[in-house]
């Protein structure tokens, strides 16, 4: 019995050490490769003004293990496709879609490391992904989402400023989108989407996150 | 007092005329970060987001005639509350939450600008 437990808790070490140490490797290569040039690992969010966020050279990633879903990330990181129909902070020019690309095993660590990278506001287990009613309305008729967002829509695609919600259900972590709705400071204190808590009931937000989170 | 009259008419233009004056960088930094990806960095109504399946034009805020028919409440409240509010589309959001009141006071200014109008007054 006692060899038993003390083989389950060297077990259970282990595997949290493996898991620390790929992401303190994924730590290592992620400055080897230079990521953290245009992206900040370090939170709370540091944007005042428009001139930050401006100046900033691409997402902020402090967060990324509360926003994203691994399978999903390590994926793109190995063939990184335009998430936004528009080069990073321009309303003019198309996404270059020259993003650096990983290797398999860098793209693991790096992965394991990102997803390290959580945010206590964000609750898990409050958003079950469901095409609902409710939710689809507010997106496509009552609320402005579709005209900035490209979405699976039937006649109308949707806007180009914004990220693309195609494949939003296996990119973003459901609960993330509820709380970017709801504590939208605590994530960017400064962006281009309106605020809508407030103006959405608490139920709507959780409606329309659980939509989105629907997108194939 | 008959000649200060022209006097204060011209005290009164030239005030008037100051206040008519460019709004400054940081209200066009504004517009062009929340408004121009719909409305366009010229105020055309051709931001990116307007493509050619897009539901509902966006104002074009240098045509004066369509912009006359507002006034400066008018405006103030479809930007603070969304197009519904004035029964327009909802594809105009609501800043209300997202923009300081004197965010959009300035933002009033600068669209009268654009249309280089006084708007309905009120
Ligand atoms: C030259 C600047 C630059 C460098 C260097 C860079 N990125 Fe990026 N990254 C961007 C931009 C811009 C985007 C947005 C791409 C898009 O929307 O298609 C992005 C998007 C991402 C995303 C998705 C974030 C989101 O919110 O959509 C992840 C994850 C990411 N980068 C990780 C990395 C990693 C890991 C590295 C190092 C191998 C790296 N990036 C290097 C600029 C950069
Ligand atoms: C005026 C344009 C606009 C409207 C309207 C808008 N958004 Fe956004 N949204 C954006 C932009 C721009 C971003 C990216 C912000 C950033 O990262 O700087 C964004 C980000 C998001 C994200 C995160 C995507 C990601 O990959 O980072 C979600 C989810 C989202 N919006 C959902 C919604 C929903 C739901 C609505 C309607 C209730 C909505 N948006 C309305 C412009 C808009
Ligand atoms: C998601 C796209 C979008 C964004 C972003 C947007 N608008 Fe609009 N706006 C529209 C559309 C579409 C209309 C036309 C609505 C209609 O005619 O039914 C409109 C109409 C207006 C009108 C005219 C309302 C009327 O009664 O005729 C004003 C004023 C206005 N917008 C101001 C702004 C300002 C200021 C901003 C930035 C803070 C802004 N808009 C951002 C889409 C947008």
């Amino acid at each position: 019995m006692r060899i038993a437990v003390i083989v389950l808790i060297g077990t259970v070490l282990a595997m949290l050490t493996t898991a620390s140490v790929r992401a303190a490797a994924g730590e290592q290569a992620f400055s080897a490769n230079k990521c953290g040039e245009c992206h900040v690992t370090q939170g709370p969010a540091q944007e005042k003004t428009i001139a930050d966020q401006l100046a900033k050279k691409g997402p902020e990633l402090w967060y990324a293990g509360s926003k994203f879903q691994q399978p999903w990330l390590e994926q793109w990181l190995q063939d990184p496709k335009p998430i936004r129909p528009l080069k990073y902070n321009s309303l003019s020019e198309e996404n270059p879609g020259d993003h650096p690309k990983l290797a398999a095993g860098d793209a693991a660590s790096i992965t394991e490391y990102l997803m390290s990278l959580t945010s206590a506001d964000v609750e898990v287990g409050v958003i079950k992904p469901k095409k609902n009613p409710k939710g689809r309305l507010i997106f496509v008729k009552k609320m402005p989402c579709s005209g900035c967002h490209q979405f699976p829509g039937k006649k109308f695609k949707g806007g180009r400023s914004a990220p693309s919600l195609h494949g939003a259900g296996k990119r973003l972590n459901p609960d993330w989108i509820y709380a970017y709705l709801k504590k939208t400071r605590v994530f960017k204190p400064i962006r281009m989407m309106p605020i809508f808590d407030g103006i959405l009931r608490d139920k709507d937000m959780k409606s329309v996150a659980a939509y989105v989170a629907s997108f194939k | 007092m008959q000649k200060l009259l022209p006097l204060a008419a011209l005290l009164v233009f030239g005030l008037s005329g100051g206040m008519a004056q460019a709004v400054d960088e940081g209200t066009k930094q504004t517009f062009n970060f929340y408004c121009a990806q719909c409305h366009g960095t010229g105020g055309k109504g051709d931001g990116p987001n307007v493509t050619d399946d897009f539901p509902v034009n966006p104002r074009n805020f240098t045509k004066k005639d369509e912009m006359n028919k507002l006034t400066n409440a008018d405006i103030k409240n479809v930007i603070l509350k969304g197009g519904p509010v004035a029964s327009k589309s909802p594809m105009m959001p609501p800043w209300g939450k997202t923009l300081s009141a004197e965010e959009i006071d300035s933002l009033v200014v600068y669209l009268r600008e654009l249309c280089q109008c006084e708007g309905k007054q009120e």
